[in-house]
């Protein structure tokens, strides 16, 4: 009867399920796990509730490894962080307790619905996006507690050191002390959310970068910026989604030619050499559903725009043969909005295919006397290749060599070096 | 066929030092490690150890029960493998994807047979 019981003992003791874990699984329960934990807290005990959740998924580490991932991992999670918050705040209550009665009774309340989670993760983004709170410490916040990325992982996507990190992630829980997250009330949250949305979109462009380096961590950031944007375009208290809805197209319509745009041997591809075939065509379809309902409010807006562009690159066959009157039309209504001297580089391009070579560069002669675009090597750029286009060879090489001088990275120095050859004839 | 107990030691826990993503890899991993010995029939058992416990000695006469780290290294978990001999059963240690993780100590030990009784 002993050795019976000793054998169902030891079958349970070595796992014997089959379930899978989901891709960033433990990234995502950690974000979600902790604006929740966060709620019942307090917003000046984030830190506690990131303790809190760290010692969850120790606990499913060292549990998991051994028996097996359970069938339920969220539950088991939510869970033991349920437990673990208890706890604590029984800790909390104890040691206050001839200070002042604290009210422990919210906890009774206290879950992990679906509802809960997307609630309190959403709280905590307009929390992170506080005003006060400056741009580059608001997408390191929300890294930290929303997306569970590391601190030496924040580092390596944006190129910096863990002191720097370290330095922005206190000043920036200084300040989230000072919010209220209670108070961060509906109004508020589908006023601010386009606050929000542009710290989302920091962060997707620091992931979309064209680089090499940490190539992988920095594809997640774009990843997270989607699936953060994902929660404010499900949730119902944002009740004018369009934006979100354009966000995402955008989004989604750059991500599709990510990986395509570098190449093994030669590095940054120019875009008429970039292979479509290797564009992703689940990303693809994405972003143009996105787009279709973000178009049909009617609402223009500067996200709309750059992702109509978007959709027409994507869609077009080949370089040749993009939309290019579209896209000037397109660009054409973005300055009505705003009207900066990027957007008008960029919109050289496609002048220079509707109006020809000439137009373009007229255009960009204009640009040039702007002073905080004469010393912009992208303007150099963009002027050599509409010269060498027109077979302008000298003055093609002269704003290729002025671009090279100007560029500030190794990257785009070797990048137009190799324009300025292909401008000498063989 | 020899067993073994393999215990496993470390300094405080590494897997503190890990991000989330990398936590979800080392449970993935090790997970594996661990299935596929016990699919073979190599690992009987294997269970995480908690961090907290109690020393129980005798003292002067009489019962004393302590924390029992005085040292710093903890055993954080053990593995009853079956194996040919100690050398293979070092091999398997070896084989254990912790390693890529953290400072971990595998303690390998056989488990006590006298010829001819068990």
């Amino acid at each position: 009867m002993i050795k019976n019981i000793n054998s169902i003992n030891e079958k349970k003791t070595v796992q014997s399920k089959e379930n899978q874990l989901t891709e960033h699984f433990f990234r995502n329960e950690y974000g979600k796990m902790v604006a929740v934990v966060a709620k019942y807290l307090g917003a000046e005990h984030v830190e506690s509730a990131e303790d809190i959740v760290q010692d969850s998924l120790l606990v499913a580490v060292e549990y998991w490894q051994h028996h097996g991932i359970p069938e339920n991992p969220s539950g088991w999670l939510y869970t033991t962080a349920k437990n673990k918050t208890f706890n604590y705040l029984k800790h909390q209550k104890h040691k206050r307790k001839f200070e002042k009665e604290s009210d422990t009774d919210e906890a009774v309340h206290f879950n992990f619905s679906d509802e809960q989670i997307a609630d309190e993760q959403l709280r905590m983004m307009f929390a992170c996006c506080n005003p006060s709170i400056s741009e580059e410490v608001q997408i390191t916040l929300i890294l930290k507690i929303l997306c569970g990325f590391s601190i030496s992982e924040i580092s390596a996507a944006f190129f910096t050191n863990t002191d720097t990190i370290n330095k922005r992630l206190v000043r920036g829980r200084k300040k989230l002390r000072s919010v209220d997250l209670s108070i961060v009330s509906e109004e508020r949250i589908s006023k601010n959310c386009d606050v929000v949305l542009e710290a989302i979109y920091l962060l997707f462009n620091e992931g979309y970068l064209p680089n090499r380096k940490n190539q992988s961590i920095r594809t997640d950031l774009c990843l997270e910026a989607i699936r953060l944007t994902h929660i404010l375009a499900s949730h119902p208290i944002i009740t004018q989604k369009v934006h979100c809805h354009a966000f995402l197209a955008l989004m989604y319509l750059n991500a599709s030619r990510f990986e395509a745009r570098v190449n093994e041997n030669e590095g940054t591809l120019e875009m008429e050499k970039v292979d479509r075939s290797l564009w992703n065509k689940t990303l693809i379809d994405k972003g143009l559903y996105h787009l279709e309902e973000a178009q049909q409010q009617g609402i223009v807006s500067n996200y709309l725009l750059m992702a109509s562009i978007s959709a027409n690159h994507c869609i077009a066959p080949s370089f040749e043969e993009t939309n290019w009157k579209e896209i000037l039309a397109l660009y054409d209504a973005w300055l009505t909005m705003e009207d900066t001297a990027i957007i008008r580089l960029n919109r050289s391009v496609a002048l220079s295919k509707v109006h020809g070579d000439d137009s373009a560069i007229a255009e960009l002669k204009l640009l040039e006397t702007r002073i905080d675009l004469k010393d912009n090597y992208l303007l150099h750029s963009t002027l050599g290749e509409l010269h060498r286009n027109a077979n302008h060879n000298e003055k093609a090489i002269s704003h290729f060599e002025r671009a090279i001088k100007l560029a500030d990275n190794e990257r785009d120095k070797t990048f137009l070096k190799k324009k300025l050859k292909g401008v000498v004839p063989l | 066929m020899k067993e073994f107990m393999v215990f496993i030691r470390n300094e405080g826990n590494p897997i503190t030092d890990l991000s989330p993503e990398q936590q979800q890899a080392h449970v993935q991993k090790v997970g594996a490690y661990i299935k596929r010995l016990a699919e073979a029939g190599k690992m009987k058992a294997a269970q995480p150890l908690e961090m907290e416990g109690v020393l129980v000695a005798q003292k002067n006469g009489g019962f004393v029960d302590g924390p029992f780290n005085e040292t710093k290294e903890v055993i954080s978990g053990y593995y009853h493998l079956v194996a040919d001999s100690l050398k293979e059963a070092i091999q398997m240690a070896k084989e254990d994807p912790r390693f890529e993780d953290g400072e971990w100590r595998l303690e390998v030990r056989p488990i006590m047979k006298v010829d001819g009784i068990n």
